[in-house]
């Protein structure tokens, strides 16, 4: 039981990273991130070349991972999903778009690093005990990292010029327009605001289950559970979603053979957006 | 320019096309430092559309704008909010989901000075009381004459120098409109701001305005004093309800 809720409380942090990520993206241009997944584990995948390939450490990695695939996104921003909001006039085009950046990243990511899973040893050895539970230090170091994460991009989203601009362009563009904001340097800034936790919270799982260059998929269908579940655009109903995945899995793994949990996570989620399409804190309307 | 003596604020020979369609067509402005003047006419008109040419949210197909001596039309929208334009759109558009301490806040967004933003905050709040009373409120909460008197204070908070309202009474209580016109008016003597008021309610307008220009089908149809527009046979009978 103690271990069920340890390891669900790590789950969800390091699920916030990437709920929290692919919402900024979402609230801010209202553009499903379908290559969420592959800048996570791009995000990971550079975190083993530095740490592995070149022996560098784990703070550089991290940090490598986090201002690269920011870049990246802020790249692919500019480059093409502004233009194609620009020019198009249905939203389906930049969903497209994301689909093809999807596949674009992962197979650049599988002809630099290959196929092969990669993991990294742990930064911190030891365990803790908790109660009748373990505690790898490794873990705690990721929850730690995750929850000062998960804390400071609440703090800038909230208490900042450039994060209360954000939050004005998601709701009204023309308003935030005429409150003097560059509205494509923020939606920028906030793309790859939303990449970077992806690619951070790649690098910090890669610590504890390794990483291929085909998990993406896998990691946006995650992340899309948790915004469904919690409330697509919304923050708190991304970390809502978090936690209610983190545990669902935790729970999953500890009671059933490995398949059936998200078997069931998915049924679960079917009967819910039956009774409840716009999540716990989503808005009917959208 | 020379020979010609610039008025503070200018449009000459504006002109918008949607898609190819005319939307106005060689609208031109002028008045002073410290004036209020009115744009009203039918909806479709071009009233809305000229604030929006204005402030660079659409692009001029011709014309130019001038203010303070500078001609601003080449500058990018956030730019012109920098130099002191700002506009409340029409339908108020609150951030609806932000308190409405953060939307005030919002409205300071482009300034430089911002040492003076949270005295110029309390300055606000002292004009609306109300607004102080709901401070951490979700300004989607509020009524619409609170949201209308929410933007106002919000644009007051870009320190403008030229405020371009965009149909503030709209869908308000004629109390309420009594309320935002009285506002106008302390905000035009108090501060001495110059005031554009785009409004489809006209006896407000033309009563709150010194100067005011008629739109008809995208054109300037007749411009004067408010006073003598209130009064012209014409205007009474269009837009006066006779």
């Amino acid at each position: 039981m103690e271990q069920i809720l340890v390891n669900g409380a790590i789950l969800s942090a390091n699920y916030a990273l990437i709920a929290l990520g692919i919402t900024l993206i979402f609230g801010i241009m209202n553009v499903l991130n379908f290559a969420h997944g592959q800048m996570f584990m791009i995000g990971g995948l550079i975190v083993y070349t530095v740490c592995v390939v070149f022996k560098l450490p784990y703070a550089v990695g991290l940090l490598a991972a986090a201002v690269i695939v920011g870049l990246i996104g802020m790249l692919l921003e500019r480059t093409l999903f502004q233009r194609v909001m620009r020019i198009s006039s249905r939203e389906e085009n930049t969903m497209l778009l994301a689909v093809g950046t999807a596949l674009l990243l992962e197979n650049i990511a599988l002809y630099v690093f290959g196929e092969k899973q990669r993991g990294i040893p742990p930064m911190v050895s030891g365990v803790y005990r908790l109660g009748s539970a373990f505690l790898p230090a490794n873990r705690l170091l990721v929850f730690a990292i995750s929850l000062a994460l998960i804390a400071a991009v609440l703090l800038f989203v909230n208490f900042t010029r450039q994060g209360r601009a954000m939050r004005a362009l998601a709701q009204d563009r023309t308003a935030t327009m005429l409150m003097g904001v560059d509205v494509n340097r923020i939606s920028m800034l906030g793309f790859g605001l939303g990449a970077a936790l992806a690619g951070i919270a790649g690098g910090l799982l890669i610590s504890v289950s390794g990483v291929n260059a085909g998990i993406g998929t896998a990691i946006s269908t995650k992340a899309f559970i948790m915004i469904m579940i919690g409330g697509a655009g919304v923050i708190g109903g991304a970390l809502l979603g978090a936690v209610a995945l983190g545990f669902a899995e935790a729970i999953g793994y500890a009671l059933f053979p490995g398949s059936v949990t998200y078997l069931l996570i998915f049924t679960a989620l079917i009967l819910f957006l039956l009774i409840r399409p716009q999540g716990i804190m989503g808005k009917p309307w959208g | 320019m020379a020979g010609t003596s610039m008025r503070y604020f200018e449009a000459r020979g504006l002109t918008v096309n949607y898609d190819r369609v005319r939307a106005i067509a060689d609208v031109n402005l002028a008045f002073d430092e410290g004036q209020v003047a009115s744009l009203i006419g039918a909806n479709g008109a071009g009233k809305s559309t000229t604030l929006r040419a204005i402030t660079g949210l659409v692009p001029l197909a011709g014309g130019e704008v001038w203010f303070d001596g500078a001609r601003i039309d080449q500058l990018p929208a956030p730019r012109r909010v920098e130099i002191g334009v700002a506009m409340v759109p029409e339908g108020r558009r609150v951030f609806p989901q932000m308190s409405v301490r953060d939307n005030l806040l919002m409205g300071a967004y482009a300034r430089k000075d911002r040492g003076a933003i949270a005295s110029d905050l309390e300055r606000i709040l002292v004009r609306f009381p109300r607004l102080k009373e709901r401070l951490r409120q979700g300004a989607g909460t509020l009524s619409g004459g609170e949201q209308e008197m929410l933007v106002i204070g919000r644009a007051l908070m870009s320190k403008p120098r030229l405020l371009l309202l965009d149909e503030p009474s709209l869908g308000l209580a004629p109390l309420v409109v009594r309320d935002i016109a009285r506002l106008i008016i302390e905000v035009n003597r108090d501060e001495g701001m110059s005031i554009v008021l785009v409004e489809q309610n006209s006896r407000m307008a033309l009563r709150v305005s010194q100067y005011g220009y008629v739109l008809e089908t995208g054109r300037v149809a007749l411009e004067g004093p408010s006073d003598n527009l209130l009064n012209d046979p014409k205007v009474k009978e269009l837009y006066l309800g006779g």
